[in-house]
């Protein structure tokens, strides 16, 4: 089980921002899973766009209700 | 009637009984302690029981209808719920060791809808630690264990929801769903199980563990079930400004079994990939159950879902870091070691991919309803693409390198809790090793009625619901 390359650097990162050590091997193991979400959200690059908020959501919830329901 | 034959009733089956005067309450309970003790050792589902409360209770609603009371929607049936559900001034573990003295000073909305239904509250349920699993491990209560075969997952994060309902233990409990787990374990224990829509059923008094996307609803036996749950549970409250003020629809009254011209789409790209070969029999055959009652059904391929399913992993593993930060500051040994291990690596997501993923949601939301549920009523998938697993090979203590196997039990159904859609799982069928299947349907916001109407139909031609472990 090797580390991911990005390991060391979240882990410095989590460290310096929250004060949370690594707490075992399967969490320096789990930081594998960031090379692939960093490369999914580089295909989405250019999607967000400026008058994007998080509000959107619940305008969409309703607006997308069947007539009826 | 004996014992076993009131377990085979359903929740409304035992509450429309209660409400003629066919059973007592107290006989419901009697059946359920019975069969409690006879196969609750096989499935671990609980964690507290509450049977003199339960057996004061009961003999007050067998008092009451006989004063001529009239009985409420659940009135005398017997339920036990997540171990996350706050009752004030009872211990909530939570499924945890941080939490094992833990005693809330408030009761959860929901329990208080139970209880003005008439529902009997007898205890606590197993769960993933801080419903935060897949597979229904826990390092601390022991795991769950299914009725079907009990070196397999139950499913979670609700493993002992699922695992007492399929074990006929009680008729429905309460479960939560913010990533699938609600549904992964009513699938693979063979149980019916509802994520409402998002906001739709109030989370006062609930455990928190992701709020943008944790969801109340209950596992139960079959879909009127899940109807009249909804309907006593749903509802906006004061006390929860996030819940929706829609109105709630009477989704039990249009169960009708009438789904003709109803339009089905499966969604072939994401949900299919790499599927076992008797999941995808089984979502087969249950296609033919429904094209049989008259249904369209047709494939389409959402070019919107891997986004939905690249953002919906980062809105729940940022918003459960934050809230765990502390006690991963403090506790971190105190957590089984695949949950400390999930837990951290959410700290290292940025702020401004959390906030792409969360702003990004309703436009990914609109953007879907058009390409999946633009021309079609329902949205048809498998709850799962894989059969149950084992426990020891989705033991992420054991062995981290079973993180992948345990990671992906979730895929499926971890985007419909990103978009907000109702979607229940309901039993179609037993892969070729002798466990459930689950087949997964979501619907447009707030369109509960109409799923569960889907639901109910395809229950009226099959009746893998009433099939039964032991």
């Amino acid at each position: 089980m090797a580390d991911s390359r990005l390991a060391l650097p979240l882990m410095d990162s989590i460290r310096r921002w929250q004060g949370i050590a690594a707490p075992n091997a399967a969490a320096r193991h789990g930081l594998k899973d960031f090379e692939g979400l960093i490369a999914a959200l580089e295909k989405l690059r250019g999607e967000l766009v400026f008058e994007d908020e998080p509000a959107s959501f619940e305008a969409a919830l309703a607006a997308c209700k069947e007539p009826e329901a | 009637m004996s014992p076993d034959a009131l377990a085979e009733l359903s929740m409304t089956e035992a509450a429309d009984a209660f409400a003629r005067g066919d059973v007592t309450a107290a006989s419901l309970l009697d059946a359920t302690l019975h069969r409690l003790e006879r196969h609750g050792g096989k499935v671990n589902a609980v964690v507290r029981l509450d049977r003199d409360e339960a057996r004061v209770a009961a003999a007050a609603a067998d008092q009451a209808r006989k004063a001529g009371a009239r009985p409420g929607k659940l009135a005398g049936v017997p339920m036990m719920h997540k171990d996350m559900y706050y009752r004030a001034g009872k211990v909530s573990t939570c499924g945890s060791r941080i939490r094992r003295d833990f005693v809330p000073a408030v009761t959860a909305t929901v329990l208080q809808r139970l209880d003005a239904a008439g529902a009997i509250d007898c205890g606590t349920l197993n769960m993933a630690e801080f419903a935060q699993n897949p597979t229904g491990h826990n390092a601390h209560f022991g795991d769950a264990m299914n009725p079907w075969n009990a070196a397999h997952c139950t499913g979670g994060s609700s493993s002992g929801s699922g695992a007492i309902v399929g074990a006929r233990i009680v008729t429905a409990a309460l479960g939560s769903d913010t990533g699938g787990s609600i549904r992964l374990p009513a699938a693979m224990c063979g149980v019916t199980g509802l994520k409402p829509t998002q906001t739709r059923v109030p989370r006062t008094g609930v455990m928190p563990l992701s709020f943008s996307a944790d969801n109340v609803g209950p596992l139960c036996r079959t879909a009127r079930d899940a109807a009249r749950f909804l309907d006593v549970t749903a509802g906006a409250c004061p006390g929860d400004p996030t819940s929706s003020k829609e109105p709630v629809a009477a989704s039990e009254a249009g169960l009708d079994g009438d789904i003709r011209g109803l339009r089905v789409a499966v969604c072939q790209s994401w949900f299919f990939d790499d599927i076992d070969a008797s999941v995808l029999k089984g979502f087969e055959a249950a296609m033919a159950v429904l094209k049989g009652l008259g249904a369209a059904v047709e494939v389409v391929k959402p070019g919107s879902l891997f986004a939905v399913a690249t953002y919906t992993g980062i809105v729940s593993r940022v918003e459960g870091a934050t809230i765990h930060q502390q006690w991963m500051r403090e506790r971190a040994g105190d957590y089984a070691a695949h949950l400390s291990a999930r837990i951290y690596g959410g700290n290292a997501i940025p702020a401004t991919a959390y906030l792409e993923a969360l702003s990004r949601r309703g436009p990914l939301l609109r953007r879907f309803c058009d390409e999946a549920l633009g021309r079609f009523d329902i949205v048809a998938t498998p709850t799962l693409r894989d059969r149950v697993p084992t426990r020891a090979e989705t033991d992420i203590d054991a062995d981290p390198d079973n993180w992948d196997r345990f990671m992906d039990l979730s895929r499926n159904t971890r985007p419909f809790n990103y978009l907000g859609l109702p979607t229940v799982s309901i039993p179609a069928g037993f892969d070729d090793g002798g466990l459930p299947l689950g087949l997964q349907l979501a619907a447009r916001p707030f369109a509960e009625a109409r799923l569960l109407k889907v639901a109910d139909a395809f229950q009226r031609e099959t009746d893998w619901h009433r099939r039964t472990p032991f």
